[in-house]
């Protein structure tokens, strides 16, 4: 039997506290699919992602319903397309770019992430190809997301590739004009990116992976600040470290549910389950913030001094309830902070609690890095590549994931509103300081060497 | 040996239970499985019981309500036959919740559903404490859908007659409860 407040305490979280799947995501792996003609890579990756992906939103529906728990988003993550399509150039990646979009939108998923580089200690070929199609890539598919992963702890920064990346961010902005430069929005430039995670932009299916397989991305910021708010109503004087605890154990609930809808999809599907990755994700809902919890935890609001302090136990807390939970935990797993998805964070910016340089600071401890931030649209390629590079310098460093899905906004300024749409939400643009400066540190390319404590073997 | 099933309904105290223990094992019974629960004041006890004695189902009911009338209690005694050799109907384990506004005949009327559809309810818990507040009001019906019923067509009936005995009914698989509470 199982206790009457059990069951109220888990409807609550389902019902009353936006607790959801975000995504159940298939990863297909697309190296059985090369060739060297054009048209044939294109059709093997129609027919082998059709072949696995066609039941998967209709299956995810329907363990959704058995569970009574929403299955959000249905995805798709491939081989690095870089590598896939290496033969080809800029023309060759721009219609591998297509057939990835058509295929999502055939199977009914609403991303497909895997337009990715691994280029962080040089640029090959195809990456080559690869970053040179970004723009016209993004700006012509609705659904496809790229990642270009450009530094790691191991590699240390390539620098000519956050440079080419500055580049592409601002064509594929000015190609977007119309949406407020959208295209950037479906764009991450990682240090240390993970090989698993669900989440978009930056999900791709690493090459260590197997042939296909089902990662799980469960969110809740609603369900922790409820979680925070009920034990600080039961006792008002509980002390941080009572607070973290109480973190952990939702953060554990949170992950069993991931667990159990992932290895039921993977095993209705027959392939191999992969990871749950517990991500506070937030959408421009009321009550699904995470920006809420700072409050939730006694700051005027998430930006404001011991924000950075917050964040750091929010998100150990985060991992430490999903390590216990899950024996596969991965992905980024922890807290994320993007702008313009969080109506609390884009309120912090336009009320000037939040700066650039308090998130970048804060990026050092969530488990990402710059999410869904808009910036003034004259930044200067060299201002953008140094923000880059400065996000990339915090992930090598302190041998974590970080990343930036930054948004030149063309013919905006600071202070001005962009919109994306949907989940994608709308914020503030930020104050970029001297953001037209053309510096030349970023230009002067190589590689950042990797730190010393790279040298592990 | 023979299984009995001991029904005791009583006004709840301390010592009931050893009482009615104390009385089975006097007539020679070895209890095999007990389960009990309090409604408001009233206590109510199930005693599954094999008899190492020889004793016939009238004289134990007779023995067992000469020691345990006086106390206030009422007992039933009543064999329990063979189990079934047939196979138990394969099925799955679903939690059935309903908030609501309290009326008259809603466990009849969900229970009536579940029934037409050969759902067994294994375990039932419900208040009404009256009023508006659904809080206040709930039903829990933990149930064996057999994996050969038309869950749509069951979940659809349930949605419908929810809806219009304004109810707020979740029907769901009793492994997310499980998986999340018991790691």
């Amino acid at each position: 039997m199982i206790h009457d407040r059990e069951i109220l305490t888990i409807l609550g979280m389902l019902n009353n506290e936006h607790l959801d799947v975000r995504t159940v995501t298939l990863g297909v792996n697309l190296f059985d699919c090369v060739s060297d003609d054009i048209d044939r890579l294109c059709a093997n990756i129609e027919k082998k992602i059709g072949g696995l992906a066609d039941g998967l939103v209709p299956l995810c529906n329907r363990i959704g319903e058995k569970y009574g728990i929403q299955v959000v988003n249905k995805r798709i993550s491939v081989s690095p397309i870089a590598t896939i399509a290496a033969p080809f150039g800029p023309k060759g990646m721009v219609a591998v770019a297509h057939t990835l979009d058509r295929v999502a939108r055939r199977v009914n998923v609403d991303f497909v992430g895997g337009f990715t580089a691994l280029v962080e200690k040089g640029i090959a070929r195809g990456d080559d190809a690869l970053i040179a199609a970004l723009p016209q890539a993004l700006a012509e598919t609705e659904r496809v997301c790229a990642s270009v992963n450009v530094a790691s702890t191991r590699e240390g920064i390539n620098m000519d590739a956050v440079l080419r990346m500055s580049h592409a961010i601002k064509e594929a902005a000015a190609l977007t004009a119309d949406k407020d430069g959208l295209a950037c929005a479906k764009l991450c430039v990682f240090a240390n990116i993970p090989q698993d995670i669900p989440f978009m932009a930056g999900a791709y299916l690493g090459i260590g992976e197997a042939d296909a397989v089902i990662n799980v991305g469960v969110s809740g910021p609603g369900v922790v600040k409820n979680a925070i708010d009920r034990a600080l109503e039961a006792d008002p004087n509980m002390d941080l470290g009572d607070i973290a605890e109480r973190i952990k154990r939702t953060a554990a609930k949170v992950t069993r549910i991931g667990e159990l809808i992932g290895r039921e999809v993977a095993g209705e599907l027959g392939i191999p389950f992969g990871v749950v990755d517990l991500s506070l994700a937030p959408t421009p809902t009321v009550g699904d913030s995470v920006g809420e919890i700072f409050q939730s935890l006694g700051l005027i609001s998430i930006g404001s001094p011991g924000s950075t302090a917050a964040l750091a136990m929010l998100n150990d807390a985060v991992k430490k309830g999903g390590a216990f939970a899950s024996s596969h935990v991965g992905g980024l797993s922890g807290a994320f902070i993007p702008v313009s998805e969080d109506l609390n964070i884009a309120e912090a910016v336009s009320k000037g609690f939040l700066t650039i340089e308090k998130l970048e600071a804060m990026t050092a401890v969530c488990s990402v890095g710059l999410d869904m931030v808009a910036i003034p649209g004259n930044t200067s390629v060299e201002t953008l590549a140094g923000i880059i590079a400065d996000e990339m310098a915090i992930g090598m460093i302190n041998a974590k994931t970080t990343a930036c899905r930054l948004i030149p906004v063309p013919g905006k300024k600071a202070g001005d509103m962009a919109h994306f749409g949907g989940l994608l939400g709308f914020a503030n643009i930020i104050h970029v300081p001297n953001a037209t400066a053309q510096g030349s540190f970023v230009t002067k390319g190589g590689r950042i060497p990797a730190p010393i404590h790279s040298l592990k073997n | 040996m023979k299984k009995v099933i001991v029904t005791v309904l009583a006004n709840d105290r301390p010592g009931i239970l050893a009482s009615v223990s104390g009385a089975i094992f006097q007539e020679g019974g070895n209890l095999d499985q007990v389960s009990q629960t309090l409604l408001e004041t009233q206590f109510a006890g199930l005693f599954i019981a094999t008899l190492t004695k020889d004793i016939s189902i009238e004289d134990l009911q007779a023995k067992l309500r000469q020691t345990l009338a006086p106390q206030g209690m009422d007992v039933l005694v009543k064999p329990i036959d063979e189990p079934d050799t047939a196979s138990p109907v394969p099925s799955e384990p679903f939690v059935i919740t309903c908030f609501g506004p309290d009326r008259k005949g809603l466990v009849a009327e969900i229970t009536a559903i579940l029934a037409r559809h050969k759902v067994n309810v294994t375990n039932l818990r419900a208040m009404f404490e009256g009023g508006d507040d659904p809080s206040r009001n709930l039903m829990i019906y933990e149930v064996d859908v057999p994996v050969s019923a038309d869950t749509s067509a069951l979940s659809g009936d349930l949605r419908t007659r929810a809806a219009e005995l304004s109810l707020v009914i979740n029907i769901q698989h009793r492994n997310i409860f499980e998986s999340i509470t018991r790691m």
